[in-house]
C-alpha cells in the first residue's frame, strides 16, 4: 500500500467537525468467557461524523460494534463492563428495552442478509412489528423512501415482489441498509459491509455511506483502509483489543501519533 | 518491508512420473476406483432384487384379495317360507321386519334348489346378507323370482382365482358351466371391517382405526415436538441440564416400541383408566414413541436456518418471539414436516405397542370416534396372517398392499412439502 495515495485520499476529506455527542463508551471491557476480548476502550460517536473502526483480523473492532446495540446479548459467554450511553442514556442500564434500541441503532452485515421474502417485504417487516405504518399507504411510502435513500429504488421499483435473496451481492447490501433505514433509527453500525461486495458495488455503499452521513450517525468497521480514509472523518485504530489511537481520519493517516498505528497503515504488519 | 529469508540452493531431482513404481501405484488406483464401483453396483442390485421380490409377492398374491367370486342365486320368494309383507319393509320398521324372518334359511334352500344338495356350501357364510340387502332394496321381489349375486364360499373363490383344491375346481367348473359365477372388484374388502369368514372381511375397520390413531398421534406429538424443539434450540441456555435433555431425548427414539407399549399400558389404562382398544391409548402411546423423532429432526431443521438471518432480524428491532416465528419457523418448516411425516410412518406401521394396549380385539365394526374399540392396519395383518382359513391368506396381501400404499402416500407427502416450501440460499 502507497502512503501517499491514503495521505491524498485522507487530505481530501471534509475536516470532521465537532460534533454532537451521540454516543458514548466509557471504560469498556468485553469478555468471551474468559478470555477478554476488549480492553477498556473510550470512544465517542457523533452525530455528524462517519466513524470508522480499523484494525488488523481479531483485533476486536466487531466484537466492540456489536456492544453497541447489545448484538452480543446474543452470546451466552459474552459479558460486557463499562458503559455505553446513547443520549446520555445507559444502553446497558436495565431500565433499557433491547428491541427498542437496536430499532434506533440500526445494523448492517459483513454478508448481505436479506429475509428470503420479496423486496418489498424485507424493507416492510422493520416498520411493521413497529407499528410505524398504520395503513397500507403509509408503508407504501416508508418502503419507497427507504429504498430510495439507499439508492436502490431505480433498480428495483418495478419488481418489489421479486425475492431479495434474487438481487445481485451489491443491490442486497442496499437493500439491508434500506431495510435498516426503514425503522427510522439514529445510529447505524456496520460490520465491514463491503468485504463481501466488488471494487463498483463498493464504490455504490461509499457513495451512500456519503449521503447518509448527518442524517444518521454511522460507525464502520472495515479492513480496507482505502476505505476508511474515503468514507471516515473519525477512524479509531485498534490492536489487539484495545484502542490504540483515536482521531480525525486526515490526523491518523498523515501524521498518527503511535506508532502502531503507523506501521498498520504504512502495511508494516496485518 | 520484510526482506526475504535466504534459502540454500539444494540440487533438485525431478519427480519421474515414468518409472514402473510411479506406473504400478496408478494402475492399482484405478483397479481400486474399479472395485469400489463394481461393489456399489452389486449392492444397487441386491437391494433392488429384494425390493423387487417383496412387491411382486405382494402384489401378486394381493391382487387377488381385491377380488371377490359372486354366484347367481335364483331366489323364488313367493314359494319360499319366507313371511314377509313389502309394505313393512318400507321406512324405519324394515330392520326390525327383517331381523324375524329367515332369511338364512330361504337362501340355504335356494342354493340347494340350484345347484343340488350341498349347493348352500358353495356359497359363503355371508351370501344370505346379500339377499337381505336386496330384499331391503327392492320389497317387490318378494313377490316373484329374483336372481341374486351372493359371494361364493372360499373354496369356490380360490379356485376362481386358480389357486383352489379339487372339490373347489369341481364346483367351479359346474357353476361356470351353468353361467352362474363371475369375480369382480370386492367392495366388502374397502367398505367394511373384520370378519370370520375370509369372504366377508373388510380392510376398512382397520383403516379408519389407523387414521383416528395417526390423528391423535399428530395432534399431540407435532406441537409438543416442533415447541420442545424451538425452546432447546432457541432458548435454552447450554448447561448441563440441556445436555441431559439432548441425551435423554435421543435415547428416548431409540427405545423399543414394546416398551412404549408397556408404558402405554402401565400409565394410560391401569392408572388413569382410559378406554382399552382405543385410538385415544393407542394415539397417546404412539405419540410418546414419535415425539423424540419429531424433536430431532425439527432440532436439525432449525440448526440448519443461517444465523445471519436471526442477526438481520434483531439487528431491526425483532424481539426473540418474533425472530422464532417470522424467520426461524417458517424456514425450518419443510424439515420439520419431513421427519414429522418419517415419524408418522414409522408410528403408522407399529404394532407391538398397539397390542399391548389390547387393540388386537376381534371387530366387526369400524371406530367411530376416538374412544371407540379400534384395530389398525399392521394388527389387522398380523391377526389376520394368524387366522386357519386359507382365504385369510390373499386378504392378509391385500392388507399389506393397503398399509403399503398409505405409507407410500405418506412419503409422497413428505417429498412433496419438502419441494414445495424448501429455499435456498
Amino acid at each position: 500500500m502507497n502512503d501517499h495515495t491514503l495521505n491524498d485520499i485522507a487530505a481530501h476529506q471534509p475536516a470532521a467537525t465537532e460534533g454532537t455527542l451521540k454516543m458514548a463508551a466509557r471504560n469498556v471491557n468485553v469478555f468471551y468467557g474468559a478470555k477478554q476480548a476488549i480492553r477498556d476502550v473510550s470512544i465517542d460517536v457523533t452525530q455528524e461524523n462517519v466513524t470508522a473502526f480499523i484494525g488488523p483480523s481479531g483485533c476486536g473492532k466487531s466484537t466492540f460494534l456489536r456492544t453497541l446495540n447489545r448484538m452480543n446479548d446474543t452470546v451466552a459467554s459474552a459479558r460486557v463492563e463499562g458503559q455505553i450511553t446513547l443520549d446520555g442514556e445507559d444502553i446497558y442500564s436495565p431500565s433499557m428495552d433491547v428491541v427498542q434500541l437496536r430499532a434506533r441503532v440500526g445494523m448492517v452485515f459483513q454478508k448481505p442478509n436479506p429475509f428470503p421474502k420479496s423486496i418489498y417485504e424485507n424493507v416492510a417487516y422493520g416498520p411493521r412489528i413497529h407499528g410505524l405504518a398504520a395503513a397500507k399507504a403509509d408503508m407504501d411510502q416508508i418502503v419507497e423512501k427507504s429504498l430510495k435513500r439507499a439508492g436502490l429504488w431505480e433498480e428495483v421499483k418495478d419488481r418489489l415482489t421479486d425475492s431479495g435473496t434474487a438481487l445481485s451481492g451489491g443491490q442486497q447490501q442496499r437493500l439491508c441498509i434500506a431495510r435498516a433505514i426503514a425503522v427510522d433509527p439514529e445510529v447505524i453500525l456496520m460490520d465491514e459491509p463491503c468485504s463481501a461486495l466488488d471494487p463498483i458495488a463498493t464504490a455504490k455503499i461509499e457513495e451512500l455511506i456519503h449521503e447518509l452521513r448527518g442524517r444518521y450517525a454511522i460507525v464502520i468497521v472495515t479492513h480496507n483502509m482505502q476505505q476508511a480514509a474515503r468514507v471516515s472523518q473519525r477512524t479509531a485504530f485498534f490492536h489487539l483489543g484495545t484502542l490504540v489511537e483515536y482521531g480525525d481520519t486526515s490526523e491518523i493517516f498523515t501524521n498518527p501519533r503511535e506508532t502502531r498505528t503507523k506501521d498498520y497503515i504504512t502495511g508494516r504488519y496485518g | 518491508m520484510n526482506s526475504p529469508i535466504p534459502v540454500p540452493a539444494t540440487p533438485r531431482t525431478p519427480t519421474d512420473w515414468n518409472s514402473p513404481a510411479m506406473q504400478n501405484r496408478i494402475r492399482r488406483r484405478y483397479a481400486a476406483e474399479r472395485r469400489f464401483k463394481a461393489l456399489g453396483l452389486v449392492s444397487i442390485l441386491v437391494s433392488a432384487a429384494f425390493l423387487a421380490f417383496l412387491l411382486i409377492t405382494m402384489v401378486g398374491n394381493g391382487a387377488r384379495g381385491f377380488t371377490q367370486t359372486e354366484i347367481r342365486l335364483p331366489v323364488d320368494f313367493a314359494r319360499s317360507t319366507l313371511m314377509l309383507d313389502p309394505a313393512a319393509l318400507k321406512g324405519f320398521g324394515a330392520d326390525a321386519a327383517l331381523a324375524g324372518a329367515d332369511i338364512e334359511g330361504v337362501t340355504a334352500a335356494a342354493a340347494d334348489a340350484a345347484f343340488g344338495d350341498g349347493g348352500a356350501r358353495l356359497l359363503s357364510d355371508g351370501a344370505w346378507l346379500s339377499v337381505r340387502e336386496a330384499i331391503k332394496e327392492r320389497p317387490e321381489v318378494l313377490q316373484g323370482k329374483a336372481d341374486i349375486w351372493v359371494p361364493a364360499a372360499t373354496s369356490v373363490d380360490l379356485a376362481a382365482k386358480g389357486d383352489g383344491d379339487a372339490a373347489g375346481e369341481a364346483a367351479y367348473a359346474r357353476l361356470k358351466a351353468a353361467n352362474a359365477v363371475q369375480t369382480g372388484i370386492n367392495l366388502t374388502f374397502l367398505t367394511k371391517a373384520d370378519s370370520t369368514d375370509p369372504t366377508l372381511v373388510g380392510i376398512w375397520g382397520a383403516l379408519k382405526g389407523s387414521l383416528v390413531t395417526m390423528f391423535v398421534t399428530l395432534i399431540l406429538a407435532f406441537p409438543i415436538g416442533v415447541l420442545s424443539a424451538l425452546y432447546l434450540e432457541e432458548y435454552a441456555p447450554r448447561n448441563r441440564w440441556t445436555d441431559l435433555i439432548e441425551v435423554s431425548i435421543n435415547n428416548l427414539a431409540a427405545v423399543p416400541s414394546i416398551i412404549f407399549g408397556l408404558l402405554g399400558l402401565a400409565v394410560f389404562l391401569n392408572f388413569m383408566h382410559l378406554p382399552r382398544s382405543a385410538p385415544l391409548v393407542g394415539g397417546l402411546t404412539l405419540a410418546l414413541m414419535t415425539m423424540p423423532v419429531i424433536v430431532i429432526a425439527g432440532r436439525n431443521a432449525i440448526k440448519s436456518v443461517p444465523p445471519s438471518i436471526r442477526d438481520a432480524a434483531l439487528g431491526i428491532g425483532a424481539s426473540r418471539v418474533q425472530v422464532v416465528f417470522h424467520h426461524v419457523l417458517p424456514l425450518a418448516l419443510p424439515g420439520i414436516l419431513t421427519g414429522t411425516i418419517i415419524g408418522m410412518a414409522r408410528a403408522l406401521g407399529e404394532t407391538a405397542p398397539l397390542l399391548m394396549i389390547g387393540m388386537r380385539a376381534f371387530l366387526a365394526s369400524p371406530p367411530g370416534g376416538i374412544t371407540d374399540p379400534a384395530t389398525v392396519l399392521p394388527v389387522q395383518i398380523f391377526l389376520w396372517s394368524d387366522e386357519v382359513s386359507r382365504g385369510f391368506v390373499e386378504k392378509t396381501s391385500a392388507a399389506i398392499i393397503v398399509l403399503l400404499v398409505f405409507l407410500l402416500a405418506m412419503n409422497g407427502l413428505a417429498i412433496y412439502l419438502r419441494n414445495r416450501f424448501e429455499r435456498r440460499w
